[in-house]
């Protein structure tokens, strides 16, 4: 395996592994949902994610939950800081 | 040579909206001087501002102390040291950014009640008032000069070819391409300078954002994209566009025509590079021609190759893309220069491949991949990497067979959920080998 070694040290709870199920598929990403460290960085070196990931994971997250990602909740947010850190902006803006 | 003023807008213009706040140029130019008057004395500004209207008084504010802008899209540490190196003196002026050079971090311009006034100002028609610099789908980046004049030139050509040139039919432009790249630059950074209309700061990231930012525009509402985002946007529904001009990827007929019909808007591209700036359009679903902006002319040198020749930039600027041009002057585009690659005795354009492959019915999105030993290694062959959900590999193939000479047919064909492009849509060599390298092939995965 080249990927960074990283395993999840803490457990997911049923929302972070429908979550990281989504960006996976969405994203059609080589790795399993349950292999994403829910703490480490969806952008750059975590996951290695991009600004196009972005707008796709905001249709995504739109058709899903029913809310709409902004450019202000991910530079005051951080919302994009790990998986955890998205599935909780998610619990609170989730819409039904 | 003379001067050319910086603005050229009545005082009371609306320049800039910030969400629905109007910002009118005199305000503008009130901000410049205040801004202008805390400047460090020093050759660059690097501007990083992410919000448009605090990126123009940056702009305006270098442009007032003879300073010279350089537009780096990519605010990352690594890019500043490395402008910072390259360009002794530069410090940056910022928003929202960690700086990691010298730095003004931007104000609350454009809000509250005005505190000083400002006044125009000339310009030398030669002086250098931005740097751009290319991203590079070949070769390393490169800096490019831009003259005022020319920058002048290019806005007015711009402003008459979109219709933004009346003062009864103000409109609002709302870009989702960064200020500091070359295109963004001149439709949001320079136009408004000139133009009467207004541009919308941002941000217009997300779907959402563009539609807030179409809802709070009055009068005539201008999308200033990219095939990518304007994908996300009509798959997003969004609605109360009144004209769309895409650029920086070459735009797919079927979404041009899917935009027209979702939108009931025209969808207009730009033809340009960083290097010769925006200088020609087209109304994509109208077919292939160009018609190049008014002043700007090409210049046959051998068989396909032209350069263009610019007002305002001292010299004729080489097209990356192999064109034919007709006997009215407008062009189409043939091929890119230096894509054409050779195998059993036959010519072909890798750009002339991708459009056919664009244009089987099926296929969103697609590339070829033409590996280096191509013409050396009889055994290499061309690969494509297609975004058809529901099409076989071998149906791909089977609708290429009709098209595209054998000795082009691609194998392997590997489908994929998406193709490597980066944020204004293009796809590198480099992106093309790591998926070939991290692809297995046809049925190993």
């Amino acid at each position: 395996m080249e990927t960074s070694g990283v395993t999840a040290t803490t457990a997911m709870t049923a929302l972070e592994v429908e979550v990281a199920t989504l960006i996976v598929g969405a994203l059609q990403l080589e790795v399993q949902p349950q292999e994403i460290d829910p703490e480490a960085p969806l952008f750059g070196e975590g996951l290695g994610l991009d600004s196009i990931d972005a707008l796709e994971m905001a249709l995504a997250i739109s058709r899903n939950y029913g809310f709409q990602l902004r450019s202000d909740d991910e530079r005051n947010g951080r919302i994009f800081a790990s998986l955890r850190a998205l599935t909780a902006h998610i619990e609170k803006n989730r819409v039904g | 040579m003379a001067d050319i003023p910086f603005l050229d807008r009545a005082p009371g213009d609306v320049l800039a909206r910030r969400g629905t706040v109007p910002v009118t140029a005199g305000r503008y130019l009130a901000d410049v001087a205040a801004l202008a008057a805390q400047l460090p004395e020093a050759p660059y500004a690097l501007n990083l501002c992410a919000d448009r209207y605090l990126a123009l008084v940056g702009f305006g504010a270098a442009l007032a102390r003879g300073q010279v802008t350089l537009l780096s899209a990519d605010r990352s540490a690594h890019r500043q040291r490395e402008l910072a190196g390259r360009y002794a003196g530069t410090y940056a002026i910022a928003d929202g950014v960690e700086t990691v050079i010298p730095a003004i971090a931007a104000g609350a311009w454009g809000e509250g009640p005005m505190t000083n006034a400002g006044a125009n100002f000339g310009i030398p028609a030669e002086r250098v008032a931005a740097i751009g610099f290319t991203s590079g789908s070949t070769g390393e980046p490169a800096a490019h000069a831009k003259p005022w004049a020319a920058l002048v030139a290019a806005a007015r050509a711009a402003a008459a070819r979109f219709g933004l040139d009346d003062p009864a039919a103000q409109a609002t432009v709302i870009g989702t391409v960064p200020a500091q790249h070359m295109y963004g630059f001149e439709t949001t950074m320079v136009l408004p300078l000139r133009a009467p209309m207004a541009i919308h700061s941002g941000p217009h990231f997300y779907p959402v954002e563009v539609v807030e930012a179409l809802a709070a525009a009055p009068g005539r509402r201008v999308l200033v994209t990219t095939p990518l985002q304007m994908r996300a946007l009509v798959a997003g529904g969004i609605s109360g566009v009144d004209t769309v001009i895409s650029a920086t990827a070459p735009l797919a007929v079927s979404l041009a025509a899917e935009a027209e019909a979702a939108w009931g808007a025209p969808v207009l591209e730009i033809y340009g590079a960083t290097e010769m700036g925006s200088i020609a359009s087209r109304r994509t679903v109208e077919g292939e021609g160009w018609t190049l902006y008014d002043g700007v002319a090409l210049r046959a040198e051998g068989a396909d190759a032209a350069a263009a020749l610019v007002p305002g930039l001292p010299e004729p600027v080489p097209l990356a893309d192999l064109v034919e041009i007709g006997p009215d002057g407008r062009f189409r585009l043939i091929g890119r220069r230096g894509d054409m690659v050779k195998r059993g005795g036959k010519r072909a354009s890798l750009a002339g491949l991708n459009r056919v492959l664009a244009e089987i019915e099926g296929v969103e999105d697609g590339v070829f991949f033409a590996p280096e030993d191509l013409e050396a290694n009889p055994a290499a062959r061309l690969a494509a990497y297609v975004v058809a959900p529901g099409r076989t590999s071998g149906e791909i193939v089977a609708a290429l067979r009709e098209r595209v000479e054998a000795v082009f047919l691609p194998r392997p064909v590997v489908l994929v959920e998406r193709l490597p492009r980066n944020e204004l849509g293009k796809i590198t060599r480099r992106s093309l080998e790591a998926l070939r390298d991290g692809v297995p092939g046809e049925g190993a995965g």
